[in-house]
């Protein structure tokens, strides 16, 4: 709601980008190799997992070399039989010592290798998982991909899952996410940049997109918004999104999260970024619109119809998960007499014996539950079940049976948190899970008045929203009805011509005029009846 | 910045604390009054007969087993000079606020209808706020509105709703009354064309079973409210009842008769082929010429047939069609009855001046002031009725007529 307040305070991250170089002294690597040993031992304090192995290549010159890896960081099958043992085994009668450049050319069989000069690359180089190699006499260093290590297979996704669709899921490791993204879209349009955020994680961030299809304003907004960020860690895709959120105080998410490759491969076709986080499964997707978190993978692999209802009814879910408390207590303490007689006997009954008002019985009731949902959360696994039996005797029998709760009350409250399961994305569940106790407020404050106040609050606070300058509530408002076929309805997809129009830019035809509805060519004679002449 | 939030919020939380639930009124202190009931004493002042629900008696036992224990509803009653007086009076009596918005039934006794009318009782109920003017409103035929208001029913464990549901149902399958609602009362009496026609209820058994549980806990209730008659107004008061056949003509008129049964006599024997109507539409029209009206009503009619007491053969379409006359015949007399009932009264109930007010507005300008004594009283009756049968049940002939 704060965002009444348009006057952002401008001094966020001024001096950024100026002392962020420095660290690690810029200084050139020796050509004594001692030296260059001895200086990668004192800057990572003699850290135990710090392998150097040195040895004598071309034993008859005497050559001293030295190679430098990060135990389990890199692949030791790799560094043993692609690096140490053709330095070692080489042994040519040739008058000259191999030189630098002998050794990348000729006898080292590894695909990505560079020469480093300077320390302030070789560290980080070091600390990603390459090995480096050192030659005495010379000031440059071999640095090889041997990235390798324990990583987590790929996995079906746990958080998003879908009946019809892939089973991948994102991994933790930045490279398997975009290869895994790149297996979809087979294109050389889709460009990816890397940078590191980080002053100390020293985090690798890709940001994906289709050139071409995304807008390249909105791309170059997201480099400059990431190039701000000067914090010493980032551990998660989260850190980054509040970030480089427009609205960085609202309850309602302006990035998406997925750990799906085929959610993200379908939002970059409609021209969206994707932003992969080292270490974790989940990849930013953005600018994003309110309508985007009801909608789910498989609503496009299923008929229309029914991934149409399905979508009306997330919304009916997200509403319930809103406002369904509110709705409770507004109409049981303001308005008696919109529920009908019967029902109102029926609840009056119950309310007989209950000791609070009706406010205070759904705080008790919606607080309890978010305790035990916490709870459910954090338990470990085996007592996991326990929090289940617990809540369901707690709340669900002991509380009634005692008369602290009216049986309707357990009802209500079991609903909404069944609804606020059922909506598809997290981010937008726990948003309602928090306003639902505004709406409580303000519905026993004033009933449905309130409610209604809050609404207009909300909605007014939810056009003002922007997603990369991408109104949050379009193609609703503002209304764009040639983006409504895939809203809260999904038309069919030979309907769905063009990409969201904000979203991408100029180039937004999905698909060509001549695709169309399909349907068989005309014909005024059924196929067997042909037949049947042709004999 | 941090100022301007700071106070904003401030304000908010002065939104919310300082009007403290405003007008909040919690299901536990509402005295949900479920049926009003209004007698008239003998010094000439209103008794409010009001039947408040006990909620915990009317559902299911499900908390220390309180369910059916009780009487479903309590009621209390207070004397005063008008409705708002005897509501406030009320508080003397009841711990809890009164809530009007479930109020469904409003019974007034005869004895209040003949003698002040329903005109200053109406007022008090159609301005509140939370009383519905969809209520159910009936008159106690022969009986105190208190009586008929305390008395428990079974089945229907509240005795407002036992009474709403039986004139519905009554209505839809019998056809001798009708489901007043309040607004219509209230229409009729401001329509000059037409004058209200309420359903009457009676109290068959003693008031005094009536309002003890044991009333209800045996198969047979001693005490029950039966739906008996309607009752003719003509300016806002009570002038007379009419029942059984003649109220199903009148019914008939207003084109309310949903479902019913006609019998004719045949071969001697009565009441021998019964008729059950499945569908009926009823048109009226007036023509006033030379200070005489002429009332004409029109009835198209489809039905079954429902019983033979004597073989008939209902193969012949003319014994169909004879057949059909018969009924056309009966529908028509007790058309007529009511009709005439109603002249006699001279009570225009059916709105026969609403359609003078339709087809001669000029003329209505000027008769409408003396409409029911000069001109409905003395009008002559048409009344045209086509009986169609649509089919004879499962059977043709039925098997008497193979009886030895």
């Amino acid at each position: 709601m704060p965002s009444f307040f348009k006057k952002k305070s401008s001094s966020y991250n001024k001096k950024t980008g100026q002392e962020k170089k420095k660290e690690y002294s810029s200084s050139p690597l020796s050509a004594v190799l001692e030296e260059n040993i001895e200086y990668i031992k004192t800057q990572t304090g003699n850290s135990t997992d710090i392998v150097i192995r040195s040895f004598k290549h071309s034993p008859r010159f005497n050559t001293k070399s030295a190679i430098v890896y990060l135990k389990g960081l890199t692949d030791s099958q790799t560094v043993q039989e692609l690096l140490i043992e053709p330095l070692m085994k080489s042994n040519p009668a040739e008058s000259d010592p191999i030189s630098m450049e002998d050794m990348i050319e000729g006898y080292l069989p590894l695909g990505n290798m560079e020469q480093i000069k300077d320390w302030n690359a070789l560290f980080p180089a070091l600390m990603s998982g390459h090995t480096i190699i050192f030659v005495d006499g010379y000031s440059v260093a071999i640095s090889s991909a041997t990235e390798g290590g324990e990583k987590r297979a790929v996995e079906e996704p746990r958080t998003q899952r879908a009946i019809r669709g892939s089973k991948e899921g994102f991994t933790e490791s930045i490279e398997t996410n975009i290869s895994l993204v790149r297996r979809i879209i087979q294109n050389p349009s889709l460009w990816t940049e890397t940078m590191t955020i980080g002053r100390v994680t020293k985090t690798k961030v890709t940001i994906m997109y289709l050139k071409g299809i995304a807008r390249d304003d909105i791309i170059e907004e997201l480099r400059k918004r990431l190039e701000k960020i000067d914090i010493d860690g980032v551990l998660e895709s989260g850190f980054l999104e509040q970030y480089i959120e427009d609205q960085s105080i609202s309850a309602f998410p302006t990035l998406y999260h997925s750990e799906r490759p085929d959610a993200v491969a379908g939002n970059l076709l409609e021209g969206r970024f994707a932003l992969f986080v080292n270490g974790t499964p989940f990849v930013l997707l953005g600018p994003v619109v309110f309508v985007q978190f009801f909608q789910s993978i498989e609503d496009y692999t299923e008929r229309f119809y029914i991934s149409t209802a399905l979508r009306f009814l997330r919304v009916l879910v997200f509403f319930i998960s809103l406002i369904g408390p509110a709705t409770y207590i507004a109409a049981t303490t303001f308005h008696q007499e919109m529920i009908p007689t019967q029902l109102l006997i029926a609840i009056a009954a119950q309310r007989e014996s209950v000791p609070f008002p009706s406010f205070v019985e759904a705080l008790i009731m919606e607080v309890t539950f978010e305790i035990l949902r916490e709870a459910g959360i954090r338990m470990p696994e085996a007592i996991g079940s326990a929090i289940s039996i617990v809540g369901a005797l707690v709340i669900g029998q002991a509380a009634v049976q005692a008369g602290v709760v009216s049986p309707a009350m357990v009802i209500i409250v079991a609903i909404t948190a069944i609804s606020s399961f059922a909506t598809p994305s997290f981010s937008i569940a726990i948003s309602a899970r928090l306003l639902r106790f505004l709406f409580m407020i303000s519905a026993a404050t004033f009933g449905f008045f309130g409610m209604i106040l809050g609404f207009i609050i909300l909605v007014v606070h939810l056009c003002s929203l922007r997603s990369f300058g991408v109104p949050y509530m379009s193609p609703l408002a503002p209304f764009i009805p040639a983006d409504l076929n895939d809203t809260f309805v999904r038309g069919p997809l030979w309907a769905d011509r063009k990409r969201p129009a904000f979203i991408s830019g100029s180039n937004n035809v999905r698909q060509s005029e001549s695709t169309g509805r399909p349907q068989p060519e005309q014909s005024s004679e059924m196929v067997t009846d042909q037949e049947g002449d042709q004999q | 910045m941090k100022r301007r939030i700071g106070i904003f919020l401030m304000v908010c939380l002065q939104l919310l604390l300082l009007t403290g639930c405003w007008s909040k009124k919690e299901l536990n202190d509402l005295a949900l009054v479920s049926a009003v009931g209004l007698d008239l004493n003998k010094q000439g002042k209103y008794v409010g007969t009001f039947q408040f629900v006990n909620p915990g008696n009317v559902t299911g036992s499900f908390q220390g087993g309180g369910g059916g224990q009780g009487n479903a509803v309590s009621v209390y009653s207070a004397t005063g000079d008008n409705i708002d007086e005897i509501s406030r009076r009320m508080a003397t009596k009841v711990s809890r606020n009164l809530y009007y918005a479930h109020a469904n039934l409003v019974v007034i006794s005869d004895k209040l209808a003949k003698k002040k009318g329903v005109l200053p009782i109406l007022d008090a109920f159609d301005r509140d706020a939370t009383f519905r003017n969809t209520a159910t409103v009936v008159i106690a035929h022969d009986a105190k509105a208190a009586d008929l208001i305390k008395t428990l029913t079974a089945i229907d464990k509240l005795p407002a709703n036992k009474v709403i549901k039986l004139l519905r149902f009554s209505e839809r399958v019998w056809g001798a009354s009708l489901n007043i609602m309040m607004i219509d009362v209230i229409k009729d009496l401001t329509d000059d064309g037409k004058q209200p026609l309420i359903s009457g209820f009676n109290l068959k058994g003693s008031s005094s079973t009536g309002e003890k549980v044991s009333n209800i806990m045996q198969s047979t209730p001693q005490a029950a409210p039966v739906v008996d008659g309607l009752a003719l107004f003509k300016h806002g008061k009570l002038v007379g009842w009419i029942d059984g056949k003649k109220a199903r003509g009148a019914v008939w008129t207003l084109n309310k008769i949903k479902k019913t049964e006609i019998n004719i006599n045949k071969k001697g024997r009565k009441e021998a082929i019964a008729l059950e109507v499945i569908r009926q539409n009823t048109s009226i029209s007036t023509s006033v010429k030379n200070r005489t009206a002429q009332l004409n009503v029109r009835v198209e009619t489809e039905g079954n047939i429902g019983e033979t007491k004597v073989p008939v053969n209902l193969k012949d379409p003319h014994v169909i069609a004879d057949l059909e006359k018969g009924f056309e015949k009966q529908v028509k007399s007790e058309i007529k009855a009511a009709i005439k009932e109603a002249q006699a009264k001279k009570t225009d109930i059916f709105g026969f001046g609403d359609a003078v007010h339709r087809s001669q507005p000029e003329t209505w300008k000027r008769i409408s002031k003396n409409w029911d004594e000069d001109y409905f009283a003395k009008a002559n009756v048409k009344v045209k009725v086509d009986v169609f049968v649509r089919r004879t049940g499962l059977r043709n002939n039925s098997f008497l007529s193979g009886a030895k």
